[in-house]
């Protein structure tokens, strides 16, 4: 079986010849160390005041964005194509880049939903964002927000659209290159407002919150469309529902404010005879059940660190999901051992691979995830997961 | 014999109706009630320990600790402007703080309400505090306990350049130091020398609560 095959046949429940691997590299260090890239100090350059200013007008720019953002991804694809990866997923956003009194390092991305992500350097040097608050805290200041970003829309559409073609155009002879709609309708509706602010929105302004998942709803099958345009069977989506210890929103709230959007969601893809793999960090047994209920045809991550045991999940939704993740990237997968890597793949393939039904792969992306450990990951695999698997 | 307007308190918070919460500590404020405006306290306090238990046996979920913990804090403004604690009674300082780095708050600010809540005196240094500002703290506010909240593992050399610091500084042995975050686990706490983690806000007040009594 090729790449493509495996992924198909486990996506379909039903046994390939080896269970298939996936990639989560998006990080430009893991990048820089698999293709053996220095890293590039963006942010020393933008501290100086000209050429930080220079920097801002050109990152601004659709075109360098969109250049850059590829060959980000370009990056990513041949670092997995390097590993022998069957899969790898990939993400397009649209950022603008502000100077920024309350950032850490002065400068911060503002994204078209309304969020500040901060920009900082991972532990080389190497550009790392991460969100860190909202612009539109009110429900003033949201509506205003998003009536003024209508154009922009169209361009982060358009570019997502151009972006997965191009990719799979480049390397879908090499590996499959899975399009993931990030971020998805629940971190789109409450981070550019505040997790605290719409939480009292939720129980104060009910029909505000209504509105705004209508708008993100929308919106997020839009970007979805843009996605599947690449012609790839499967396409991941998603949000993170869950928080170490459990879900941050209760499941039947969940439901009466989200339920219908990814009943939606799945019923949109289904129509384009694609596949739909939710992501979602944290703890989230007790949404495993919805997630079957909306028309998920898979979910990957399940994080170790928030508790998440693949039997468990295996046990929980048999398989009625297929399960893509799970190995730990908080230890395991940056300073494991190579019998740890391998005790930890040949636990991921019994408890979840029989019958088809997993794939492979780390719990999420990280910066520190070590491209070594990946390349054991890989082996292991190879190693154990070759069907029929063994008791 | 329960007085009304205290049950009425107690049940409107643990309903998370925010506005009938601040009717009745109106009432009270102004003295149409037999009710003092400590007992009132002092049930706000229970409530949202109520609350903490609920969350910590599954029963309750992010959003509600969140919202219960807002409609205390403007219970509060009303019936205790000028209290430094939430609760009557005081269990001590901790300073607080997102370590350098890391702009994470929503699980620190968490722990920040709960815990003025509970009784404790908080010194919130916010969040990206780099390891000077956490000793400083801990020399001038002599705390019961350092919490740091770090949410990236890339960050979690900060924890333990803090308490290497602390060390060095001849402070170790005098302040518990409880690390809590999502990517945190026990095994980070015993690597940096941390005296605990905590999975959960709640939890980790009331560890700090065991180290107050124990004091």
């Amino acid at each position: 079986m090729n790449f493509k095959e495996r992924i198909l046949t486990a996506m379909n429940h039903e046994e390939p010849d080896q269970v298939p691997v996936m990639g989560l590299i998006m990080d430009t260090a893991t990048v820089n160390h698999i293709l053996g890239k220095k890293p590039v100090d963006f942010v020393g350059m933008l501290q100086k005041p000209v050429v930080g200013t220079q920097i801002k007008s050109l990152l601004n720019t659709n075109r360098f964005w969109k250049r850059m953002y590829y060959d980000n991804f370009a990056g990513a694809l041949g670092s997995a194509i390097k590993l022998g990866f069957d899969a790898n997923w990939t993400i397009c956003t649209l950022m603008r880049l502000n100077r920024d009194s309350q950032a850490s390092l002065g400068w911060s991305w503002y994204d078209p939903y309304g969020r500040v992500w901060d920009l900082g350097r991972d532990a080389e040097g190497n550009l790392a964002v991460n969100y860190s608050r909202p612009l539109c805290d009110t429900e003033e200041k949201w509506e205003a927000w998003v009536a003024k970003r209508a154009s922009l829309f169209e361009t982060m559409i358009k570019n997502t659209a151009s972006f997965h073609k191009k990719l799979v155009e480049n390397y879908g002879a090499h590996i499959y290159s899975i399009g993931y709609a990030a971020p998805g309708i629940f971190e789109n509706s409450w981070q550019p407002i505040g997790f605290v602010n719409f939480t009292r929105f939720i129980y104060q302004k009910p029909e505000f919150v209504k509105r705004v998942i209508a708008f993100q709803t929308d919106l997020y099958i839009r970007n979805l469309d843009a996605v599947m345009q690449s012609g790839v069977e499967v396409v991941l989506g998603g949000d993170d529902l869950g928080q170490k210890t459990g879900p941050m929103v209760r499941p039947d709230v969940v439901e009466k404010l989200y339920g219908e959007s990814y009943r939606r969601v799945s019923d949109f893809v289904h129509q384009k005879k694609r596949k739909f793999v939710f992501h979602s960090c944290g703890n989230i047994y007790a949404l495993l059940d919805k997630f079957v209920e909306w028309g998920f045809d898979g979910i990957i991550t399940m994080e170790p660190t928030a508790g998440m045991d693949l039997g468990r999940v295996r046990e929980q939704v048999g398989h009625k999901l297929v399960l893509i993740g799970n190995l730990d990237v908080s230890y395991l997968m940056v300073s494991g051992t190579q019998q740890e890597v391998e005790d930890a793949v040949k636990k991921a393939i019994g408890d979840a691979a029989r019958g088809g039904g997993y794939i492979l792969s780390t719990s999420h992306s990280h910066p520190l995830v070590d491209p070594t450990r990946m390349q054991w990951m890989v082996e292991a695999a190879h190693k154990y997961g070759r069907y029929p698997i063994g008791n | 014999m329960p007085n009304v307007a205290l049950e009425e308190l107690k049940s409107s918070f643990l309903s998370l109706d925010m506005e009938a919460t601040l009717r009745v500590a109106n009432t009270v404020i102004r003295g149409d009630d037999k009710a003092t405006v400590k007992e009132a306290v002092d049930v706000v306090a229970q409530s949202l320990e109520i609350v903490g238990k609920r969350f910590q046996a599954g029963e309750w979920y992010l959003a509600e600790l969140v919202y219960a913990g807002e409609i205390a804090k403007e219970a509060m403004n009303i019936l205790s402007p000028l209290m430094q604690t939430g609760s009557s009674q005081s269990l001590g300082t901790i300073v607080i703080g997102t370590v350098a780095g890391d702009l994470h708050d929503l699980g620190k600010n968490i722990v920040v309400s709960y815990a003025r809540s509970a009784g404790f005196r908080v010194v919130d240094l916010g969040v990206d505090v780099l390891a000077q500002r956490f000793i400083g703290a801990v020399k001038e506010h002599k705390p019961v306990a350092l919490g740091m909240s770090c949410l990236l593992t890339s960050t979690e050399r900060e924890l333990a350049g803090v308490i290497e610091e602390l060390k060095s500084q001849k402070l170790r042995d005098r302040v518990k130091v409880i690390i809590g975050g999502a990517a945190l686990s026990e095994k980070v706490a015993y690597d940096v020398s941390a005296d605990a983690f905590a999975p959960d806000a709640i939890t980790g007040i009331d560890i700090m609560k065991k180290w107050s009594a124990s004091a």
